[in-house]
């Protein structure tokens, strides 16, 4: 069979049927320009450095896909970034709680938020987009207020927290961080969720057709609450690695993070209409996307130019998603 | 008559004001296919949506090889037997061959703590499945939905409602947007499903094709029953009059 295709032609279809194909060309070419134009950005220093941020978007980022696949999104998860670490910090330096406790307190808040989400859309029909923002205000205002807009410090004490959340070891002349750990086994965890499990399935039916789900016996209502919990906890989970990570924890820490975290999604050829997400493909859309900021500042180019190049970036990777899809649908 | 299947005994539905059902009776005998029919808001689709778990009837009662059910959800009534084929909403157009066929119901086999999706034996059912039902060109399993023909489509979804042993299979105008061949071949399937013994119930606008393929046919006007006959016994002529509730000139 394949014989009679074309070179071309054999080259689409692997295209269409491995949606990461386009992130994985577009992340070597960044990464051989940017090498070449600045030789340090492949310096063991410099991906050290940039691997140590990748962690506190690509957490959130996982969540957010699987959301997508199930043709709804949340706009809230900059917001519950900020607070579960604020929450967190507020508990452990004013009301001297154990940070271990302080952090599943921050977890729970962070999932009740979710929570809220899930059934706001689900259950009460009301649209994500809509439903998202106005929790992301109310969470990000909620914040701010009991803050007084001020950061929280330090967090007081020493705990084995920390090693476990923001410790670093050295492999070679290496740096990782624990949160890049994190991120690699909760990215094992999310793909097996989405591309083997029977939930999974589920998922992506619920995106896909959701009548045609509820027809199969699918609680398509559930699995959207459950994902935007899901959600929302590993935005608290990364906003607490990042505050403890910084030292301080401030309620407007994560503003904008939603749409940057929508962008790598997208990029790495998740559909934003619902049906088709792919987690290795959001690994690649944030190290694409972290990559072009780093390499951006790397190579010299004006701070003011910055955000241009990676919006050319996001419509070079959308532009051709787009002419990959139009010449067929994409299966799973 | 054999002791009916499924038995619906006065199903009213109310949404506000508005009578959908006013009382309703409708059985399906076992390996009986069923033809409902009924102009636009004759009230077919709350009828099947009651029987296929979707909407709870305000009154009435639905009784399930003899014994009384009570359907909360869609899951409920597939659990009992009855699978609903709607037409266009089958099948997730994203999603494999495969993927649809056991959609809710994936085969999973453990991967350490996990339930993983099992689908060597996925591949083969739907390979299997898919000679069964007259697809005879080799098609991937892992081929999405969206690549397929409307015919191969529709047999695909009844090839699930088969596979499953569903007693009885609701089909909500399967010959819609169909060619000529591809109905034909929903009609092949039908009388297929009937000779293993499955009972379906065939909601279409094209009398022409229900009359190929029913034993009785059942009418709905404005949410009552008008008419319940032995295919046998009618004509399309009797039939489209009891639709639109007044006489046809002759000639």
């Amino acid at each position: 069979m394949t014989t009679t295709l074309t070179m071309g032609a054999r080259l689409r279809r692997q295209v269409i049927a491995r949606p990461e194909i386009i992130p994985i060309v577009l992340l070597v070419g960044a990464w051989i320009v940017l090498g070449l134009v600045g030789p340090s950005f492949l310096s063991f220093a410099n991906l050290g450095n940039m691997f140590a941020f990748i962690p506190e978007f690509g957490i959130v980022a996982l969540g957010m896909t699987l959301l997508l696949t199930a043709g709804v999104f949340d706009l809230s998860v900059g917001s519950v970034f900020g607070f579960a670490a604020l929450i967190m910090f507020m508990l452990v330096n004013d009301a001297h709680v154990a940070p271990e406790l302080a952090m599943l307190i921050a977890l729970g808040v962070s999932m009740l938020i979710g929570l809220a989400n899930g059934i706001l859309v689900a259950k009460v029909g009301i649209t994500s987009f809509l439903v998202t923002l106005g929790v992301a205000l109310t969470v990000r205002g909620f914040g701010l207020y009991i803050s007084e807009g001020f950061p929280e410090d330090t967090l007081t004490g020493e705990s084995v927290l920390k090693t476990l959340l923001v410790g670093s070891g050295d492999i070679g002349s290496l740096t990782v961080y624990a949160g890049l750990f994190w991120f690699v086994v909760l990215a094992v965890l999310t793909y097996f969720l989405l591309n083997r499990s029977p939930r999974g399935n589920w998922i992506t039916a619920t995106g896909g057709n959701e009548r045609s789900a509820i027809a199969r016996g699918v609680n398509t209502a559930n699995v959207k609450i459950g994902l935007f919990i899901l959600s929302a906890l590993l935005a608290g989970f990364a906003g607490i690695i990042s505050s403890t990570r910084i030292g301080s924890a401030y309620a407007i820490s994560g503003t904008g993070y939603e749409l940057e975290v929508i962008a790598m999604c997208v990029v790495g050829g998740t559909s934003l209409y619902g049906g088709r997400g792919t987690i290795i493909g959001t690994v690649i859309g944030v190290i694409l996307l972290r990559s072009i900021r780093n390499g951006i500042i790397v190579i010299g180019v004006p701070g003011l130019a910055y955000n241009m190049f990676v919006g050319l970036v996001i419509l070079v990777a959308v532009i051709l998603q787009a002419l990959a899809e139009r010449r067929g649908r994409v299966g799973l | 008559m054999a002791a009916p299947l499924v038995e619906m005994l006065g199903i009213e539905k109310h949404y506000g004001p508005v009578t959908a059902l006013g009382g309703v009776d409708f059985s399906v005998g076992p390996a009986e296919v069923v033809g409902l029919l009924g102009d636009n808001g004759a009230g077919k689709s709350t009828l099947i949506k009651i029987l296929s778990g979707a909407v709870s009837p305000s009154a009435g009662e639905i009784r399930f090889m003899g014994s009384e059910v009570r359907f909360r959800s869609t899951r409920d009534a597939i659990d009992a037997g009855i699978e609903t084929i709607y037409q266009d909403s089958a099948l997730v157009e994203q999603m494999s061959i495969g993927r649809n066929l056991f959609l809710g119901r994936e085969p999973t086999r453990s991967l350490g703590p996990f339930r993983s999706i099992d689908r060597s034996y996925m591949e083969k059912t739907t390979r299997e499945l898919m000679n069964r039902v007259g697809i005879m060109k080799a098609i991937d399993p892992r081929t999405p939905i969206a690549s397929l023909s409307g015919g191969e489509r529709q047999a695909i979804a009844i090839a699930r409602a088969m596979f499953f042993e569903a007693d009885l299979i609701v089909m909500d105008e399967p010959t819609n947007n169909l060619g000529v061949e591809e109905a034909d071949g929903v009609m092949r399937f039908i009388r297929e499903a009937k000779e293993a013994g499955h009972s379906s119930v065939l909601i279409s606008h094209n009398i022409h094709h229900v009359f190929q393929v029913v034993d009785r046919i059942v009418v709905l006007r404005l949410g009552l029953r008008v008419g319940d006959m032995d295919r046998s016994q009618t004509s399309i002529q009797e039939v489209e009059e009891l639709i639109t509730g007044r006489p046809r000139p002759r000639g």
